[in-house]
């Protein structure tokens, strides 16, 4: 399994070709560890980043928090990815885009794993040295999820790009309304509360 | 049918457990992450942190003296707005009653000036008007020790008076130099003068600057840039709006100066209450420009526009001479003292009705250790002197300020024996510290103090030791590295070198 992740990550077009096609139940079992392991990651940065390049008040660390803040747009991205190339003759099912997302975190974990323990040795002079490599992984996973894309939803580069914009609007729609949802339930409650309330002081 | 029962009441259970982790993860993205701010404290006393939180800290000044009209002999006392302190001298101005009052180091009056005389103690009769010279609604005043002059800023009559500060008679008389442009009128509230004798004056509300008179009371020029804040939003609606909108938007004017003083280099120090300007709290160049350290820090108490916050609005600014400034806050009746770094040393005082509160703070003065407050509504002048722990935090400001590193690390413990949360002392200490090459103890103060240039120069130098200490297994590592690359090189050639034999 980890020799197919390594293919993929090395060879993106025809590693998401082959995983796309093929019938492994254990791709969507790598996929959720990889997002986990990511979750985790960013719990463990925020704790033992090195002292010159963390700004994060480490005592009042709430690792829920972090970690379901880390899968949030990493979720909402496969969500709002797939709600847009369903419509748009997109070829991918939800379970690809999430496949190609997860497998893509993979240079990703690995730089920042190496970032997070080498910020521990590092002056503040090192520091554009250090966020460099890191950005190779980020560079990384941005053109694999790219690359993914364009293989699972059978889409040009040019089609993929227009497609990758009208999923960052449609991930402000869903924003939007969650934040609609959750005002008017809160606001429902409160008027239920209040009802209540003048009820019994008028009993 | 027991077992139906039973499988169902297990179902239920999981059910509402699924629905406890949910409802747990809500909660824990709704709440707020830790501590809130200063908002709920009950503490008068706290210091901000690295990250903007407020915790409790000790005041470095308490009450010790207040001055009111039972130290007046009689004289009346309705408000007082303006004070300076130096040689044993305290200068009040009461700008409803019209009157200087001048007391010694007894607290006891000495004089109280409202109408002028000469050198020979004879009545003053402006020649321009044929009238007495009286004070009329002073606002400021100021005293040149080198000059052995008094400056009053007489707000009223337009005009600013010159005493001898010895016999209090009245030298000279600055009125609206006729070389003066621009459209502020020459109401002269605040007054200071520097070394060359220049005489800066402040009128409130006065966009063009601080007004710089010569010192034969000639217009020089207006005095300090202070820029409007701009935002995104007005931008896109001067781009969207017509002509005629624009001309009815009004202008923007750039925030006015409140208030001066000036420190013994000569830099003049302002503050603007105004919250359209950038920054707060000026220190002035000849330019004009502001060359404060940290400025975009010096904001008093923190403020993000939640609820039950207020912002800091400073009416008086007063410099020590090693560098500290205290600036009087007047919507919480705060004041908070800054190094000559900008880094918040402390904060004390606030508005109230139990003793040593203030109703309306107007004016505050450094009278050697000591700060004097003054109170418009009350007509009290408040004198403070350090506590145990503000003659540690100041003392070490001090000594730091005058490159005695020793002695202000000494203080800056002895401040943390009695205040852990202040932050400053850990970083200072690392910093001396650091002098000393004793890296890792640096490291561990400097830490503590969130001081992270510092502690990249501990950890650098930390660094190297570690190295230097563990250089022969380094030197291993590398050759091992290199030897493996060599062999695997000629193994690889060797092998090419068989295949092509």
């Amino acid at each position: 399994m980890l020799k197919q992740l390594i293919y993929v990550n090395l060879h993106p077009f025809d590693g998401f070709y082959q995983t796309s096609r093929s019938e492994k139940k254990g791709k969507y079992l790598v996929a959720t560890v990889l997002l986990v392991i990511y979750g985790i990651l960013q719990i463990i940065a925020y704790q033992y980043t090195g002292f010159i390049m963390n700004y994060q008040p480490i005592f009042m660390m709430n690792s829920i928090r972090i970690f379901l803040l880390a899968l949030l747009p990493i979720v909402l991205f496969v969500v709002s990815n797939w709600s847009i190339t369903t419509i748009l003759e997109g070829s991918g099912s939800i379970g690809d885009i999430y496949i190609v997302v997860c497998y893509s975190l993979f240079p990703k974990i690995v730089f920042d794993l190496i970032g997070v323990i080498v910020s521990n040795f590092i002056i503040s002079e090192e520091i554009p040295i250090l966020q460099a490599f890191m950005a190779i992984g980020t560079v990384w996973f941005c053109f694999l999820i790219f690359a993914g894309l364009c293989v699972v939803h059978e889409y040009t580069v040019f089609t993929n790009i227009i497609m990758i914009i009208l999923t960052f609007v449609a991930a402000i729609i869903i924003i939007f309304l969650a934040m609609l949802y959750f005002t008017i339930l809160i606001k429902t409650i409160n008027f239920v509360i209040t009802v209540i309330n003048e009820f019994f002081r008028r009993w | 049918m027991e077992v139906k029962r039973r499988s169902k009441l297990i179902q239920k259970i999981i059910f509402r457990l699924y629905f406890v982790i949910i409802l747990c993860i809500v909660l824990s993205l709704l709440m707020p992450a830790g501590a809130v701010k200063a908002e709920y404290t009950f503490e008068t006393n706290y210091i901000y942190d690295f990250w903007g939180f407020a915790k409790k800290s000790i005041p470095a000044y308490e009450l010790v003296k207040t001055i009111d009209y039972e130290n007046m002999n009689g004289v009346p006392l309705s408000s007082l707005d303006d004070v300076y302190a130096s040689n044993g001298r305290i200068y009040l101005i009461d700008s409803v009653e019209s009157r200087l009052n001048i007391f010694n180091d007894d607290y006891e009056l000495i004089t109280s000036i409202k109408l002028l005389r000469d050198k020979d103690n004879k009545i003053v009769i402006d020649p321009e008007t044929n009238a007495q010279v009286i004070l009329k609604n002073p606002e400021g005043v100021f005293v040149k020790e080198d000059f052995k002059e008094i400056y009053i800023a007489d707000t009223g009559n337009e005009r600013i008076l010159v005493l001898d500060s010895e016999n209090y008679y009245l030298k000279r008389i600055i009125k609206r130099p006729a070389n003066m442009v621009g459209v502020t009128v020459f109401r002269p509230s605040k007054v200071v003068v520097d070394n060359a004798g220049r005489i800066y004056a402040v009128v409130q509300g006065g966009h063009e600057g601080i007004i710089e008179l010569n010192s034969d009371g000639s217009f020089s020029r207006y005095f300090g840039v202070n820029k409007p804040r701009s935002s995104v939003i007005d931008y896109i609606w001067k781009t969207l709006a017509s002509e005629t909108q624009k001309e009815k938007m009004g202008k923007v004017y750039a925030p006015s100066f409140n208030n001066v003083d000036i420190d013994k280099e000569g830099f003049v120090y302002a503050t603007t209450h105004e919250s359209a300007a950038v920054y707060k709290v000026f220190r002035l160049n000849a330019k004009g420009e502001n060359v404060l350290r940290n400025a975009d820090m010096v904001i008093g108490d923190y403020y993000t526009g939640a609820y039950n916050q207020q912002e800091s609005t400073f009416v008086d600014i007063a410099v020590s001479d090693f560098g500290a400034y205290a600036l009087l806050d007047k919507a919480k009746g705060r004041v908070f003292i800054y190094n000559f770094d900008g880094e918040l040393l402390n904060i004390f005082g606030g508005l109230g009705n139990i003793k040593g509160t203030f109703k309306e703070p107007t004016s505050i003065a450094w009278y050697g250790k000591k700060i004097i407050i003054t109170d418009k509504k009350l007509a009290k002048a408040f004198i403070y002197q350090q506590t145990d722990f503000g003659e540690a935090a100041l003392g070490a400001a001090e000594n730091y300020y005058y490159g005695r590193w020793d002695e202000a690390a000494m203080l800056l413990e002895k401040a943390l024996s009695l205040n852990s949360n202040y932050d400053v002392a850990y970083a200072g200490i690392g910093k001396n510290l650091l002098m000393q090459d004793r890296y890792e103890e640096a490291m561990y103060y400097l830490k503590l103090g969130n001081d992270r240039t510092y502690y990249s120069k501990a950890y650098n130098g930390y660094r190297a030791q570690q190295i230097q200490k563990g250089f022969i297994w380094f030197a291993l590592i590398v050759i091992a590295l290199v030897g493996y690359i060599i062999y695997s090189e000629f193994r690889y050639h060797k092998k090419i070198g068989s295949k092509e034999g």
